[in-house]
């Protein structure tokens, strides 16, 4: 029930820039996925919006209140730790009553609020159980409970599901999305699975050494990166993106891509057209959007074809282009060698400037 | 190695009914020898002691300690001991030490980790000033105690510091201060090895627990009494049982700063045996002490791992 606001939050660490200009808005109730390759400062961040680490530029602000004076034990910040930080000599009741406890909450509240958490996550069975022998789901769930049941206005979970295995994480996904709804509190969640980001996230922040790339929901993000780091990082397998110089053809400009041939016309936005085209660009589409094509403009020959079950990703390339596509089964698959003629929906193409990686025109 | 070899070595390892209990046979007896050896060098002074406690055997009476049964007498020596006064005086002496020093020595080496745990300018240099004590002789500990409280010592000089007249206590020869210049001695030497373990247990709590906990609201005092020292639970009951023990032998240090006395005032049991074997030369009868004594410490050490057992299923 906080908005955490940081403005050019930045963190050294001697000579070593983990955070530089750091500028995000987490609304009130808002549920905010940070999320990035190792070491692209998004723990770093979340520790110093948490206290456990002071940042070296910049402001953290809840609610238009500066805390970087206020100790973390006073930040009313829930924390989930990547490896859940359980106090393992203690049972699990006396876990989940820890943070009440320190809080000076007398014996009876304590018992409600313990037994009705622990409910809550199904973890009455084992209150009295040792947390020492407990199985990494429960685990999760306990550290969840914990920082959950002092009723934190924020609530921070570092890579909270890196640990469990791939079919619970899956039930987790969609569980800490409605527990989230439940306490309606302010979540920020560090990830570098996309995945968890896509489906859980309100706002996604994508991250890249030390430096904000783009916020935005989930399918703005997909849709419309703003920087090549972003589209490539995005969408598994991440997006396309081919070198190519402007031309122009009889209905429109269009990009020449050398021995993958020409792109349809563009479809420029006015802002794009507008602001004018540099003379190379950075040609942009998404796997998915490969379109098989007998007369289409573009071609390029199959390196390898990787079977997932209802789709099939193609390995595209060569003279140093390199693309993949992704095809429905349905359709007659060509082999290893072959050359695949496709077409793109000029709508679904994006150009980014090849110097800068940034996006030309925004949307397109 | 190749893959067919990997795959003979996972047979072997697998647990077949059969090839199993073979190779547990077989290691067995290859290993035999050596743990005979073992076993051996392990129990045989303690079956010698036994056997020569129970005569009135003295390297003076001209016979090998081998045929001492020619003098054996029982267990004469072990009812001596139950009534000999001295001896239970000295165990006393020793129990007083052991319960004053080692809860100093402990509080004062959590007290000095606790500062030690967190980085401060100069903690290097510090660091290495405190470990000076325990690297010294305990011989030469005990000459530097001996001169410290000297009547006209350092010590006394200090205390005059703080009095209207010159203090000119007579530590050493009091028979009731010797023992506390004794106690002060232990405490300055081996305060340090406490502080290095509890030190080295308390390093290894980890960080996330702690953040964690002072994440949920938790003071310093809090985080410390529920999170740190439940987890020092096992370094904890080794630091003190290694100090217990330690204490019970305690001999050098005392030896030369007061040889047990004024009289008696100073004699913990090893300068008891000390001056029994070497003195009196009644050896079956050291023989009895010493036994009883390592049945003490055999039941200290007992506790000891009992606990840090129970300790480490909690974890």
């Amino acid at each position: 029930m906080t908005q955490i606001a940081l403005s050019n939050l930045g963190k050294k660490f001697g000579s070593f820039t983990a955070l530089a200009q750091m500028n995000l808005t987490i609304g009130d109730g808002e549920f905010v996925a940070l999320l990035g390759p190792s070491g692209c400062g998004k723990s770093t961040t979340m520790n110093m919006i948490a206290g456990m680490v002071d940042p070296t530029e910049g402001d953290i602000r809840f609610d238009d209140r500066s805390i970087l004076d206020v100790p973390m034990s006073r930040r009313g910040v829930g924390f989930v730790f990547q490896n859940y930080a359980i106090f393992t000599h203690m049972s699990v009741r006396e876990n989940l009553a820890y943070g009440l406890r320190a809080q000076g909450v007398s014996a009876s509240e304590r018992n409600r609020r313990v037994n009705a958490m622990a409910d809550l996550l199904q973890l009455t069975p084992m209150l009295d159980r040792r947390a020492a022998g407990l199985s990494v789901n429960i685990l999760q769930r306990l550290a969840i409970g914990r920082s959950a049941v002092v009723e934190p206005a924020i609530f921070l979970l570092d890579e909270p599901l890196s640990n469990v295995d791939a079919a619970f994480r899956s039930v987790m996904r969609s569980e800490l999305k409605a527990l989230q709804r439940q306490f309606s509190q302010t979540l920020v969640y560090v990830t570098h699975d996309q995945l968890e980001a896509m489906t859980m996230a309100d706002r996604i922040a994508v991250m890249d050494h030390g430096k904000l790339l783009q916020v935005g929901t989930p399918l703005e993000i997909y849709n419309n990166p703003q920087d090549v780091f972003v589209a490539r990082f995005i969408g598994s397998p991440g997006m396309n993106i081919l070198e190519g110089t402007i031309a122009s053809s009889d209905e429109g400009k269009l990009v020449d891509l050398a021995s993958a041939g020409r792109s349809a016309p563009l479809a420029l936005s006015d802002r794009a057209a507008s602001q004018g085209l540099p003379e190379k660009v950075l040609f942009g589409f998404r796997p998915e959007q490969v379109n098989p094509d007998p007369n289409g403009t573009m071609a390029l020959p199959v390196n390898f074809v990787e079977r997932i079950g209802a789709r099939t990703i193609l390995h595209l390339g060569g003279d140093g282009l390199e693309a993949k596509a992704v095809l429905d089964n349905q359709i007659a698959m060509p082999s290893i060698g072959d050359i695949l003629r496709f077409s793109i929906d000029p709508k679904m193409v994006r150009l980014f400037d090849p110097v800068s990686g940034i996006a030309i025109g925004g949307d397109i | 190695m190749n893959g067919v070899s990997v795959k003979e070595a996972d047979i072997a390892v697998l647990p077949q009914d059969n090839a199993g209990s073979e190779e547990k046979r077989l290691g067995f007896w290859l290993t035999l020898p050596a743990q005979c050896l073992v076993l051996f060098i392990a129990v045989f002074p303690i079956l010698m002691q036994l056997y020569i406690s129970m005569t009135d055997w003295s390297p003076l009476d001209g016979i090998p300690w081998y045929r001492a049964y020619e003098l054996w007498i029982g267990f004469i020596n072990y009812t001596d001991l139950a009534s000999d006064s001295r001896f239970w005086a000295a165990m006393w002496r020793t129990f007083l030490v052991m319960i004053v020093c080692v809860p100093i020595q402990f509080l004062l080496g959590l007290g000095l980790a606790v500062l030690f745990v967190d980085e401060f300018p100069g903690k290097r240099w510090f660091y290495s000033t405190l470990l000076i004590p325990m690297m010294v002789v305990p011989a030469v500990a005990g000459y530097m105690f001996f001169l410290l409280f000297q009547s006209g010592g350092p010590v006394n000089d200090l205390l005059s510091l703080f009095s209207a007249s010159p203090v000119k206590i007579a530590w050493l020869s009091d028979p009731s201060l010797a023992l506390v210049a004794v106690m002060a001695a232990d405490i300055w030497q081996w305060t340090p090895l406490m502080f290095l373990i509890l030190l080295a247990g308390m390093i290894s709590v980890p960080q996330d627990q702690q953040m964690a906990a002072v994440l949920l609201g938790a003071s310093w005092g809090r985080r410390f009494f529920t999170i740190v020292l439940p987890r020092m639970k096992t370094i904890i009951i080794i630091a003190l049982a290694i100090r217990t023990i330690e204490i019970f032998k305690i001999f050098d240090t005392l030896y030369i700063m007061t040889g047990g006395g004024p009289g008696v005032a100073t004699e913990t049991i090893s300068v008891y045996i000390y001056k029994v074997t070497q003195q009196d030369l009644i050896w079956g009868y050291v023989a009895a002490i010493a036994l009883a004594i390592l049945i003490v410490l055999s039941v200290i050490s007992a506790i000891a791992i009992s606990r840090m057992s129970k300790g480490a299923n909690a974890r």
